[in-house]
């Protein structure tokens, strides 16, 4: 083949010659193994070796192996691309050298693909990707022939011979090509200050020092196109004109990306395509590649240019600017590795193609990591403009584990931090800005709930720390002040003024900072501080880390998140010594229900726990109920001591666990406490919403009596009209708790008709020991616990078919994931993205339910899609009963006269904090302010309360941390795991009745472990509390 | 900025032995560059790429023979997180500190060293084996944590794992 290229006729031959090449591989078979940093780093050389060795073996003449770079999904390397002739192409991921054999016979020889293997590359993922930048990523970077077969080199051809250098500006200018290196300045203008800067030698530059950590798009375009970048610095040297010389800053980090480039450079050389006389015109122009030494400041301009005159990499004023005064104080032109990369196509595929995706201001794609908290790992590029939410989810596949979103980092150090508010912002240049953060780069990494944002805006400080170069000070004194104050916050030593201060330093830096390191370090802080107040407030009022990451102010993750902070490293290393009554000691000085909320709880501990990092979470939930069943099975009751009497006297409204904890803890203090309840039985939505399958009534009265006990006084079938009544009958505080228990309505016609119920008043009549009448086929309208505990319970009255309509997604729902897997195994349909639209009835009875599909569209502030109507696709489903369980809200009418505020969805007002409500001597928690939630957070609600009741009668200011009671102290081990309990094991979950006896009956579902599962499972704790393993 | 040619042949200390080596080819690193600015960096790293890392002859040298002030190359080489003016251990491992790898769990894995080794960032085991950098960002996102050895890029590495892989080096 020609090797120096005189003209554009000897490019067009070379590119005729090389489309030929190619054309003749493409008989064959060819197996691409992709051989980017990111998959040598997973072992696709060893891949690579594995296949030559097998096809060598089964000597077939018709594969050929090739070479290629990354192309996208960077978590599932090591990644292989198969085109066959016939077949077309296939990518196989997370590719083992065992595998190879397998893939060679069935799909090399045999022809068949192993689906079980492949990417799904029409799924949403790829699908929703617009590949332009990436699009010789999967060509061998190391073959100039291939680029030139590819329509290689025509642009720099095309601006050579068809167009005038102001031409060539005007159509970058057209395209609307904003700079991807971060600020997004026009590259058509940048490009026309150049040009028209007074000088007879300029430079053009390209900034491949890519050093945000979590961007490292331009690494994969270094090392996967090269030339591409080698055509657009020529053509951008040729446009402004003078330019003979250009550079490419690599950062040292890219090993790989360095020698690729030079490779190309030496090839254009070789070929003519870089030097004198380019395609036969009188354009010269080479170019060098320059390594970076580690230093992130040299990513900024002004620092760059000095780093490759060999100084030091101090950024300086500007003006003026590099397009008048830059290397070698020449008129220079600094451009990202991106930015360069596109402007071959727009030259010839021209602006209009260029434009015709994109936001308004916007124009064309971007590449984007996506890294951090994600399930899909890697590569992407999209049109700008394409909505946040949809990268995160759609095409990012979401949250690994089950996690919730928190917020997306964009921009780097420089960027911000974007909430899930904000999922609908579209991913472009203005209005990334107006959310306080910069588009930046690319790197988009994305966190949930175990990321602390004070931690996360901290770590970025002590990265801009140090690579300030410490030119100014604002940046070099400004920046280490700020990260100071966020270090004291997060060791629980902050004060609100802190805030203050940190705002104001915040802009100071921002505003007078030398250079673009200094101006966007504060983004971060100033991001968080905006989207995330109350996770600041958390750790400076509370003292408490919310995703439990702030090591200083807590031992064990678990202990932390539990809202009554049980301390669960102590009872399950207690149990893992088989003490379970010394376990269930420390369970129940803090909690009155450990038998109850062991079965019912939603666990927040294990959502946190460590070991889920080796392995799993453990099992901490079913932990405690195998204590509080072993003492209770062995007739062991725990009865804390009571102080004397005092004279004071507490009443509380309503006795389910957030009423009844408080009273634990009053009556132990010596308050005379006397609890109202409205119902028959005590125990709240324990009692009567919780299903018996779930937590026996025995148990729960058990436990229930247990706090009776003490000396509570228990008055059921009282109903409190007025609370002014309660303080003339001598009680000093009043405790409302009184729970949410009126069901919401749907609102669609017929609900009132026979058949159909409200989930609540159907589980208190189930409940209380009524047996409801229902028929053989329920739909039950709603998502949450009650609609499958309804659900549940409506199979073992005899339904014969359920559903369960819901109008998002079943990883929306908000049930219990145990509880929804526990009723699909019992055969109940789970109908997703539908809702009910009129109840069907005759002769005064459901006869069945009209229904609607529904589909996902825009983000609201609760980070879900909102579900709207499909018009026109109304079906019926044959139902005899329906079952309401989409919501529900405190009855307070009791509270009318009784001067107490109430807010949204009836829930009363009170203190986050210190349950005040603006009555003085009346306190509010529960379900009846905060709107349904767990039973761990009633029972910490009660602690609250007992806290500011005891406070208030005592005469001191309340408090917004929960006093508990002074516990008998009961020895923990203190032996940390071993090496072999800390090895990878199988986390142990109880295993269930029958499921024939299920459906038939309430029998408790879940049986209990062992007591040698149990401390076989409790041996996999970690104890973060000891705090062994170099903590701070 | 023009810098002053050098006045007659150098002469090279250390003879013919290894140092003597290492210095020619140093000397021929600083040929090469044609007195071309910014020449400075690319000739550093060639040295540091021989001798392991900077040492004060070396810079002395250097400084000499490129005809710029000590204090000047002082700046660089203090500057930029490549160089190094104390010795490393036979094995570098970079811990990558990057975000992504921070936000699925770098620091315990950091930690982990820390303990095993008995060293900090910035540090060499008393047996010359280990040396501990910090890195921010080795561009291997998508498989965070990431630990790089010399040339090997482990991913996404557990406390547990990277015990196992220190082993190897042993």
């Amino acid at each position: 083949m020609l090797t120096v290229l005189r003209s554009v006729k000897d490019l067009n031959t070379l590119r005729a010659e090389a489309q030929k090449q190619l054309a003749e591989r493409a008989k064959k078979i060819e197996v691409k193994v992709h051989l980017g940093s990111c998959g040598i780093a997973g072992g696709a050389k060893t891949i690579q070796e594995a296949f030559i060795k097998e096809v060598s073996h089964h000597q077939l003449s018709d594969v050929a192996i090739t070479e290629a770079a990354c192309i996208g999904p960077c978590g599932r390397e090591p990644i292989v691309t198969i085109v066959h002739p016939q077949k077309g192409r296939t990518v196989y991921a997370e590719i083992t050298p065992q595998q190879v054999p397998t893939i060679v016979e069935r799909h090399l020889i045999e022809g068949k693909a192993v689906s079980e293997w492949l990417l799904d590359v029409k799924s949403p993922e790829f699908s929703l990707q617009e590949i332009r930048v990436m699009a010789n990523q999967d060509m061998d970077p190391r073959s100039i022939e291939e680029y030139i077969a590819r329509d290689g080199y025509q642009a720099l051809a095309k601006a050579l011979t068809q167009m005038k250098p102001d031409e060539v500006i005007d159509e970058v200018s057209r395209a609307g090509l904003r700079g991807r290196g971060g600020a997004g300045f026009p590259t058509g203008t940048k490009w026309t200050f150049v040009r028209r800067a007074m000088g007879d030698e300029k430079f053009v530059v390209c900034n491949g020092d890519e050093g945000d950590p979590g961007a490292y798009m331009n690494r994969a375009v270094l090392e996967g196109n090269p030339h591409s970048i080698l055509e657009g610095m020529a053509i951008g040297a040729y446009a402004i004109g003078n330019v003979r010389r250009g550079f490419a800053y690599v950062r040292a980090e890219y090993p790989l990306a360095i020698q690729t480039l030079n490779h190309a450079i030496d090839q254009a050389r070789q070929h003519g395509l870089l030097g004198k006389n380019i395609l036969g015109t009188d354009f010269e122009f080479d170019l060098t590649v320059f390594p970076g030494a580690g230093a992130f400041v040299c990513g900024e301009e002004t620092a760059l240019l000095a780093s490759i005159e060999g100084k030091r990499g101090n950024p300086r004023q500007r003006p003026p600017f590099p397009a008048n005064k830059g290397l070698l104080d020449k008129p220079t032109t600094l451009n990202n590795v991106e930015t360069w990369s596109n402007i071959p196509k727009i030259i010839v595929k021209g602006a209009d193609w260029f434009t015709s995706v994109g936001a308004e201001k916007s124009k064309g794609t971007k590449t984007f990591c996506l890294v951090g908290k994600i399930n899909n790992t890697g590569l992407i590029e999209v049109p700008l403009g394409t909505p946040l939410g949809q990268i995160v989810f759609d095409i990012g596949g979401g949250i690994p584990d089950g996690r919730e979103f928190k917020a997306v980092q964009i921009g780097g150090p420089s960027g911000g931090c974007i909430p899930i508010a904000h999922l609908n912002t579209s991913v472009d240049y203005e209005a990334v800005t107006a959310l306080g953060a910069i588009m930046g780069s690319g790197g988009l990494i994305v966190m949930d709930e175990n990321n602390c944002m004070v931690d996360t805006a901290k770590f970025f400080l002590q990265f801009t720390r140090d690579e300030s170069c410490g030119k100014c000070t604002p940046c070099r004194a400004g920046i280490p002040k700020m990260l100071e104050i966020l270090t004291k916050i997060t060791q629980g030593k902050g004060t609100m003024g802190d805030l203050d201060i940190l705002t104001e330093l915040a802009e100071m830096v921002g505003s007078a900072s030398l250079c673009g390191l200094g101006q966007t370090a504060p983004n971060p802080v100033l991001t968080t501080l905006r989207h995330f107040r109350e996770e600041y407030e958390a750790h400076i009022i509370d003292k408490r880390c919310p995703a439990a990451v702030c090591q200083a102010l807590f031992h064990a993750p678990c202990q932390h998140t539990c809202p009554a902070e049980l301390d669960c490293p102590g009872y399950v290393s207690l149990i893992k010594e088989g003490k379970f009554i010394d376990a269930y000691k420390v369970i129940k000085q803090r909690l009155p229900f450990p038998m109850s909320v062991g079965r019912v709880c939603d666990h927040p501990c294990e959502v946190k726990c460590r070991r889920a990092q080796v392995d799993e979470a453990v099992s901490i939930r079913d932990l405690k109920r195998i204590a509080a069943d072993y003492a209770y099975e062995h007739g062991v009751q725990y009865l804390p001591p009571v102080k004397p009497r005092k004279a004071e006297r507490v009443a509380i409204v309503g006795a389910g666990p957030a009423g009844l904890t408080a009273a634990y803890e009053l009556v132990r203090e010596g308050y005379g406490v006397t609890v109202f309840e409205a119902l028959p039985v005590a125990g709240g939505m324990m009692a009567v919403a919780i299903p018996e399958y779930r937590l026996p009534k025995r148990i729960l009265n058990a436990e229930i009596e247990g706090v009776l006990k003490l000396g509570v006084e228990l008055k059921l079938n009282t109903r409190v009209n007025d609370i002014g009544d309660l303080f003339k009958q001598g009680y000093q505080a009043v405790f409302v708790s009184c729970g949410a228990h009126k069901g919401d309505k749907v609102g669609i016609p017929n609900e009132d008709k026979q058949g159909v119920f409200d989930a609540i008043d159907f589980l208190k009549e189930l409940n209380l020991g009524k047996k409801p009448q229902i028929g053989k086929k329920v739909a039950v309208v709603g998502g949450g616990n009650s609609a499958i505990d309804a659900a549940r319970s409506t199979l073992r009255l005899g339904a014969e078919e359920v559903h369960i309509l819901y109008r998002r997604e079943r990883k929306d729902m908000p049930a219990i994931i145990e509880e929804i897997e526990a009723a699909e195994d019992e055969g109940i349909h789970i109908d997703c993205l539908t809702a009910p639209t009129k109840v069907l009835s005759a002769n005064g009875k459901v006869s069945g339910l009209e229904c609607i599909r529904m589909e996902l569209k825009d983000f609201d502030t609760s980070g879900r899609r909102t579900p709207h109507p499909v018009a026109g696709s109304e079906y019926t489903i044959p139902v005899d009963t329906v079952i309401e369980a989409i919501g529900q809200r405190p009855d307070v009418s009791f509270l009318k006269d009784s001067e107490i505020k109430s807010g949204r969805g009836g829930t009363i007002i009170a203190d986050p904090r210190t349950l005040a409500t603006n009555r003085p001597g009346v306190f509010a928690g529960g379900d009846a302010v905060t709107g349904p939630k767990t039973v761990i957070w009633a029972v910490a609600a009660g602690q609250r309360a007992a806290t500011s009741i005891k406070r208030y009668l005592q005469g001191k200011p309340l408090s917004q941390f929960i006093e508990r009671n002074g516990y008998e102290p009961i020895e923990i081990p203190n032996t940390p795991p071993t090496e072999e309990e800390v090895k990878e094991r199988h986390r142990l979950h109880p295993s269930h009745i029958d499921l024939r006896e299920r459906k038939a009956s309430f029998k408790e579902v879940l049986l209990p472990f062992t007591q040698g599962e149990a401390s076989e499972e409790a041996s996999r704790c970690l104890r973060c509390d000891l705090e062994v393993a170099g903590e701070e | 900025m023009e810098r002053p040619k050098p006045v007659g042949p150098i002469t090279v200390p250390g003879g013919r032995g290894v140092a003597g080596r290492i210095f020619s080819q140093i000397q021929a690193s600083i040929d090469e560059t044609k007195e071309e600015a910014g020449a400075l960096i690319p000739v550093l790293q060639r040295a540091q790429g021989l001798v392991g890392y900077l040492p004060q002859p070396i810079l002395r040298s250097i400084a000499r023979d490129m005809r710029v002030s000590l204090s000047e190359i002082y700046g660089i080489a203090s500057f930029y997180s490549f160089f190094t003016m104390v010795p490393r251990g036979k094995y570098v491992i970079s811990m990558c500190m990057g975000t992504a790898c921070y936000v699925r769990g770098g620091e315990r894995i950091l930690n982990t060293v820390q303990k095993e080794l008995g060293i900090d960032p910035g540090q060499t085991t008393h047996d010359g084996l280990f040396s501990l950098e910090m890195v921010r960002c080795l561009g291997c996102c998508g498989l965070s944590p990431v630990v790089a050895i010399e040339d090997n890029i482990y991913r996404r590495v557990t406390p547990t794992k990277m015990q196992e892989i220190l082993g190897t080096y042993a």
